[in-house]
């Protein structure tokens, strides 16, 4: 689904991943571990098509196109979708009008017809059962006053409804208690499908003691420097990421 | 002469001795007064304008309609039962004994802050207007809706007093049928006694020609409560002054205001509240949204008096600038004479929010959509204090309609 090879991309003139190179296929679920600043941020930033991140070489291929050629948005409508480390406050502009704009965006792109107002609704409450959002939050502006585990599980549910397939989760797991991180990890299992290609990128391990990966990476120092299953986890999680280093 | 021409003809000789106000005058530094000079010229003979399919603000409202500056009974509603009369018929009618009341209506003194020359000649000049009274203790039970439709000169000067305890809402309405050059002169003169409560709304929509200037003043007593939505979206150029007394204890103000411009509008809003009793509160929000090279001033002053312990006042202004050749000249003024108060003031001059544009396009909408989004969600947060759903709808739409890609979303409306 997503073919990453030998990715360069500097911020201000200062490369951050260096050579990156990540094969992912529809119904993997990866996740990809570094230590603060190693650039996990900015890869899925690149991905998702921010402005500000620079690729200076390499390529990013999804489904068979240069993901690099496409806005934001057609990324979104050709099932990209990133939650956020840190989801924007958007006063003024209402969850359930956004995600309606985008679903029917998307759809649109796809030459189908626009949901009905009804249609829609059903789904976008059945979506937010799923992450327990409690439908007072629909009316609410984007993520505006929401508290950090709020924002989290909005932007699971939004993954629910805008039903991606490729989800890239930017620190989910980070500044949720054990409450909210159940609830929101489950959300994400009842999400994984054989369609569906989900990239978890987390700074702690615990996160994979409730969504199990296929594949785990450890990215340092701008590139993926090592890949295994599960238990390269928990021995990251043992010896840190200096282990990792030292035993390349 | 009765009292009322003696205050008009001291009116009229004050104006001839000030003359427009010009660029000398520090609050007319960026609004060319002079332009209305030729205006002054232009004679206006009544035309009839049928309002029907002129897009008046569809409400279940108590309607006054004024054709270039003269009541038109025919085509207003109005209750039986409550003090709502046109300033003209008034005037033919008033006994005696009333006429000191209505004379002090049409008095202007050079020493009233931000007079101008413009204030004189709208008492000088004014052909009719709202005269509303208000009994203690009663509340209309529908809004009042004064439409303003013009296409040539008109000179109108409203008198609301409200009694104690009396509560109401007004929306003055200001269109026009034609696109050529024309000069509306209009004056609202508010009085809230104790525990009254206004909602005033004002909705400027001339024609892209026109020249809109405007006075409101208010005299607010005690715990009497006032709110102001001033809409600005028409005319070539545009001045309010905005002029508030919270003059006695526990009164308070709520002063809004929304510019979406573009082409080449100038429009100008002084503020001025005089805090002169404790415990006032005085909260000002204004908003602007500029495209093309149009042109907005905001110059919102606040004077805490000496007495005024207690006050509570909040000013900002943001401002959006969609266009690199549009200008805002922005000062929020604060005087203090009191140290046992809190205020906060402040204003902003931006670009839309690179962040929450990039989080709309991450979640499939388009860019010129997010965009349309951000700039609507930024005005219409001044529009969510109105309390009247219908008319914030048509402000919202019409608003929307000025926008560069509204197309987009559409849909937002009514939700
Ligand atoms: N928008 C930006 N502007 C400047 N520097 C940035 C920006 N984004 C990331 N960086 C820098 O790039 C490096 C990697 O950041 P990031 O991708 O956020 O790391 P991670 O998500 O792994 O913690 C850091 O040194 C960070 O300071
Ligand atoms: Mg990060």
């Amino acid at each position: 689904m997503l073919v990453i090879k030998d990715l360069h991309v500097s911020v201000d003139g200062k490369e951050i991943l260096k050579g990156l190179s990540l094969t992912i296929n529809a119904g993997e679920v990866h996740a990809i571990m570094g230590p603060n600043g190693a650039g996990k941020s900015t890869l899925s930033n690149v991905i998702a098509g921010r402005d500000g991140y620079e690729v200076t070489s390499g390529s990013l291929t999804y489904k068979g196109e240069d993901l690099l050629a496409m806005k934001p948005e057609e990324r979104a409508w050709a099932g990209v979708f990133l939650a956020f480390q840190y989801p924007v406050e958007i006063p003024g502009v209402n969850n359930t009008y956004l995600l309606k704009a985008g679903v029917n965006a998307k759809r649109k792109y796809q030459g189908l017809d626009e949901l009905d107002a009804f249609d829609f609704m059903s789904v976008v409450k059945e979506k937010a059962k799923l992450v327990e959002l409690d439908t007072s939050f629909l009316t609410r502006s984007v993520n505006e006053g929401f508290s950090g585990g709020e924002k989290k599980r909005n932007e699971i549910f939004q993954m629910a409804v805008l039903d991606p397939d490729l989800a890239l989760l930017d620190e989910t797991d980070s500044g949720l208690d054990i409450d909210a991180l159940r609830i929101v990890a489950g959300g994400v299992n009842k999400l994984r499908s054989a369609d569906r290609a989900i990239v978890m990128i987390t700074h702690y391990q615990r996160l994979l003691d409730y969504i199990e990966p296929d594949f785990v990476h450890v990215l340092a120092d701008g590139e993926i420097q090592k890949t295994g299953d599960k238990s390269l986890a928990l021995k990251l999680e043992e010896h840190g990421y200096d282990w990792v280093k030292e035993n390349l | 002469m009765n009292l009322v021409e003696e205050r008009r003809q001291e009116a009229l000789s004050l104006f001839e001795k000030v003359g427009l106000p010009n660029k000398r005058d520090e609050n007319w530094k960026y609004t060319d007064a002079s332009r209305l000079a030729d205006l002054l010229e232009i004679d206006g003979s009544n035309t009839a304008i049928n309002i029907e399919g002129l897009g008046m603000v569809d409400l279940d409202a108590y309607r006054m309609v004024f054709i270039n500056g003269a009541f038109d009974a025919a085509q207003s509603s109005l209750p039986d039962e409550v003090n709502i009369v046109s300033l003209a018929t008034l005037q033919s009618s008033v006994s005696d004994d009333d006429s000191q009341a209505l004379a002090k209506l049409f008095q202007v003194s050079g020493d009233e802050p931000l007079f101008n020359g413009l204030m004189a000649l709208n008492a000088a000049t004014a052909s009719d207007g709202a005269a509303v009274c208000l009994a203690d203790n009663s509340v209309l039970n529908k809004p009042l809706y004064i439409l303003h439709v013009s296409n040539q000169n008109n000179v109108i000067r409203h008198g609301l007093m409200l009694g104690e305890h009396a509560q109401a809402q007004v929306i003055e309405h200001f269109i026009s049928t034609a696109e050529n050059k024309a000069l509306s002169n209009c004056v609202t003169a508010l009085i809230l006694k104790n525990g009254a409560s206004l909602e005033h709304s004002r909705l400027q929509q001339e024609g892209k020609q026109q020249s809109h200037i405007a006075r409101v003043e208010v005299k607010q007593c005690r715990d009497s409560s006032y709110t102001f939505h001033g809409v600005e979206l028409g005319a070539s150029l545009s001045r309010t002054d905005l002029v508030v007394n919270l003059s006695e204890q526990g009164a308070s103000c709520a002063l809004n205001g929304l510019f979406v411009l573009d082409g080449r509008q100038h429009v100008d809003h002084h503020t001025r509240v005089d805090h002169t009793a404790p415990h006032c509160t005085s909260h000002e929000n204004y908003r602007t949204v500029l495209d093309g090279r149009s042109h907005a001033v905001f110059n919102g002053k606040v004077v805490v008096h000496e007495g005024a312990s207690k006050t509570d006042s909040v000013q900002s202004n943001g401002n959006l600038l969609l266009s690199k050749h549009a200008e805002i000249d922005t000062k929020p003024e604060l005087e203090i004479y009191n140290d046992d108060v809190k205020c906060a003031h402040g204003a902003t001059v931006g670009q839309l929010d690179d962040k929450q544009l990039f989080y709309l396009r991450s979640r499939g909408v388009s860019e010129e959509a997010a965009q349309e989004l951000l700039t609507f969600a930024f005005a219409d947060e001044v529009l969510a204090k109105m309390s009247n759903t219908t008319v914030r709808r048509y402000i919202e739409k019409a608003a929307f309609a000025k926008l560069p890609h509204s197309e987009g979303i559409e849909g937002l409306l009514g939700e």
